[in-house]
């Protein structure tokens, strides 16, 4: 079930919230028993096979999590332990992997053996790997000693509980589950109105902005795809258009988790605090999809730098430092692993050519983010800790901003060749590209029944808009922030370098009034008339 | 060995690793308070900490220390162990 379809907004989630209510006002056991039964007719809906595929690993992760508990505490037996964890995050990788690679790897074999091999297409369950990655989670937390006891009530509802089940957040099991068993499960008018403006600000998010702007971007992508050369304008449109198509996109998905959440007592982690923003990479990741990159540093590169730096240090070899490193220590224990863990993201994000470049270029772009933290000119004395100054704030999210445009144009292509088509118009290869004289050719006529110059001012006033929204406003948590809509909620204010300072000093503030009721109210009526032209989210596909 | 002999033992890494003499670990110290003691200087801070005590934490624990104060506990345990 979509979360941005008439279904879930009218009749699922309200029916799913108020026997919730109702069950909770006799016993919280029932009104969490009715919350795994609505979160296993949720998943179904679509497709009732992706239970039945699901299900037998739920079983399993379930049997090895409770094996695991009866081991964990007892040093004597941490070798079992260890090859029974081992064994867990291969069965679950593999699970994984097969349903999401599978169709992938037998076209690479095609590819490299130069023959068409027939295969039947392999069903991708839906939302597998976010599935798949808290299972993992879990089972490492279980065999870390993090999770002391745990019923199978209480695992169903960490790993169907359905306002993250199908594109995260991604959650530990010590997040939530504690939340439930405190939670009252009754109406509280100020949690219930937090919930649902965020829930709203999500709604619109999505279907007004992202979608507003997928409507000029997808025919760009389509017309490259096609062989036809992709002008300046045209390229760099629909580069940063995507970019901010999937920002309002994801986070708008992320927000609709959040505040369904709310509705049950339970706040998700934050997952997206104004990446746009972002004045370095590093601080890219630390505020885009932030529990998938929380996820894969403790899983995957913290693993890796670990056991690299051990061999290290064993052989008596140069540590990385915080600065001026020997640079076989940066390349060994920082580039390496963390060009690998980007390429696994990448892998992760959809099997193809393309997203495994994309993970190799931002496992690149942190590598030269952290030499200039390296060996980049030191900070004057005093300033150690402090702020580097506007000039700098704004180069740095000049270069982050295009970098992460560059980014997404791989990410977005459907194959190599578009996204060459696409990266050579932006750097002017395939002309400028003035609006009326290329762009009446085929695939640009989508744009808007062939008016090229009035379809192209279009597209590029709402990019405007959409750019200024994400740049200059501060984020629906920022705004919900003394409510605390999510956990982690930032504790700084809202700050645009050198632009609206005002607003960085005192953010547009949420109060449960009836001004803000009507803006939202608003904001949700506009975003359910556009329903009609329902879209898929984009991170459900992964 | 003391809990206060191991935060100085600790202090020193860090101070040495971040080349930052203002650093000073207590129990209650967590890395966000820290500045630049991100995921990357924490893998070399972790592994300096094993080799100066000639110790190895299990890679889940590593990911479960919340507190400097977790880490001492980890120490003393696989100390004594």
């Amino acid at each position: 079930m979509l979360f941005n379809s008439y279904e879930y907004i009218l009749v699922f989630l309200p029916v799913t919230v108020l026997v919730f209510l109702l069950l909770g006002r006799s016993s919280r056991s029932l009104a969490l028993g009715w919350l795994i039964l609505a979160s296993l007719v949720f998943y179904a809906w679509w497709r009732p096979v992706n239970l039945a595929i699901i299900a037998p690993s739920i079983a399993l992760n379930y049997a090895l999590g409770r094996v695991l508990l009866g081991l964990a505490g007892d040093p004597a037996r941490a070798r079992r332990r260890t090859l029974l964890l081992a064994l867990g995050i291969v069965f679950n990788v593999c699970f994984l992997g097969y349903f999401k690679y599978a169709n992938f790897a037998v076209s690479v074999a095609g590819d490299l053996s130069g023959q068409d091999f027939v295969f039947r297409q392999v069903i991708l369950p839906l939302g597998i790997s976010f599935i798949t990655f808290q299972k993992i989670a879990f089972l490492i937390d279980v065999a870390g000693g993090r999770i002391k006891a745990f019923s199978l009530r209480d695992y169903l509802l960490f790993v169907m509980f359905f306002p993250q089940l199908i594109a995260g957040p991604i959650i530990h099991y010590t997040e939530t589950i504690p939340q439930f068993e405190r939670a009252t499960c009754r109406f509280d008018r100020t949690l219930y109105a937090v919930g649902i403006t965020l829930f709203c600000f999500g709604l619109f998010k999505k279907v007004v902005l992202a979608d507003g702007m997928a409507a000029h971007v997808t025919p760009v992508f389509a017309y490259a795809a096609s062989g036809a050369e992709a002008t300046l304008l045209q390229s760099w449109l629909a580069a940063v258009g995507f970019t901010l198509q999937i920002y309002f996109d994801f986070s708008g998905y992320s927000d609709m988790a959040c505040g369904a959440a709310l509705f049950f007592g339970v706040r998700l982690p934050i997952n997206f605090d104004s990446p746009l923003k972002a004045t370095s990479i590093v601080d890219f990741w630390l505020r885009w999809h932030i529990t998938l990159t929380r996820f894969l540093t403790a899983y995957v590169y913290n693993p890796m730098a670990l056991t690299l730096t051990r061999a290290r240090a064993a052989r008596r070899q140069p540590m990385l430092r915080a600065r001026d490193s020997h640079p076989l220590a940066f390349l060994h224990v920082l580039a390496f692993p963390t060009i690998a863990t980007m390429v696994l993201s990448g892998i992760w994000h959809g099997a193809g050519y393309t997203f495994i470049l994309w993970g190799l270029l931002h496992g690149l772009y942190l590598v030269v983010n952290h030499l200039w933290r390296q060996y980049g000119p030191r900070p004057a004395p005093g300033v150690f800790a402090g702020k580097p100054g506007l000039t700098a704030q704004l180069a740095g999210f000049a270069v982050t901003f295009l970098a992460v445009v560059v980014g997404m144009v791989l990410f977005r292509a459907p194959d190599l060749a578009a996204a060459g088509n696409l990266l050579g118009g932006m750097a002017g290869l395939h002309g400028p590209g003035l609006p009326g004289a290329r762009f009446g050719a085929a695939g640009m006529q989508l744009l808007d029944g062939g008016v090229t110059a009035r379809a192209f001012a279009t597209a590029a006033a709402i990019l405007l808009a959409l750019l200024a929204i994400a740049l200059l406003l501060p984020n629906s948590v920022q705004i919900l922030a003394p409510y605390e809509p999510v956990l982690y909620t930032p504790k700084r204010a809202a700050e645009v370098p050198g632009v609206l300072p005002a607003l960085g000093r005192r953010p547009l503030a949420w109060r449960p009034t009836l001004a803000w009721m009507v803006l939202f109210a608003a904001l949700g009526a506009v975003s359910m008339i556009r329903l009609t032209g329902m879209s898929e989210f984009l991170y459900w596909q992964f | 060995m003391t809990d206060q002999a191991i935060l100085d033992t600790l202090t020193g890494i860090l101070r040495d690793l971040l080349g930052d003499d203002d650093i000073v670990l207590t129990p209650a110290t967590t890395r966000p308070e820290v500045p630049r003691w991100d995921s990357f200087a924490y893998v070399s801070f972790i592994v300096a900490t094993e080799v100066e005590y000639g110790i190895k934490f299990p890679i889940a624990d590593v990911e479960s220390f919340q507190t400097v104060g977790d880490i001492v506990t980890a120490i003393r345990k696989l100390k004594a162990a």
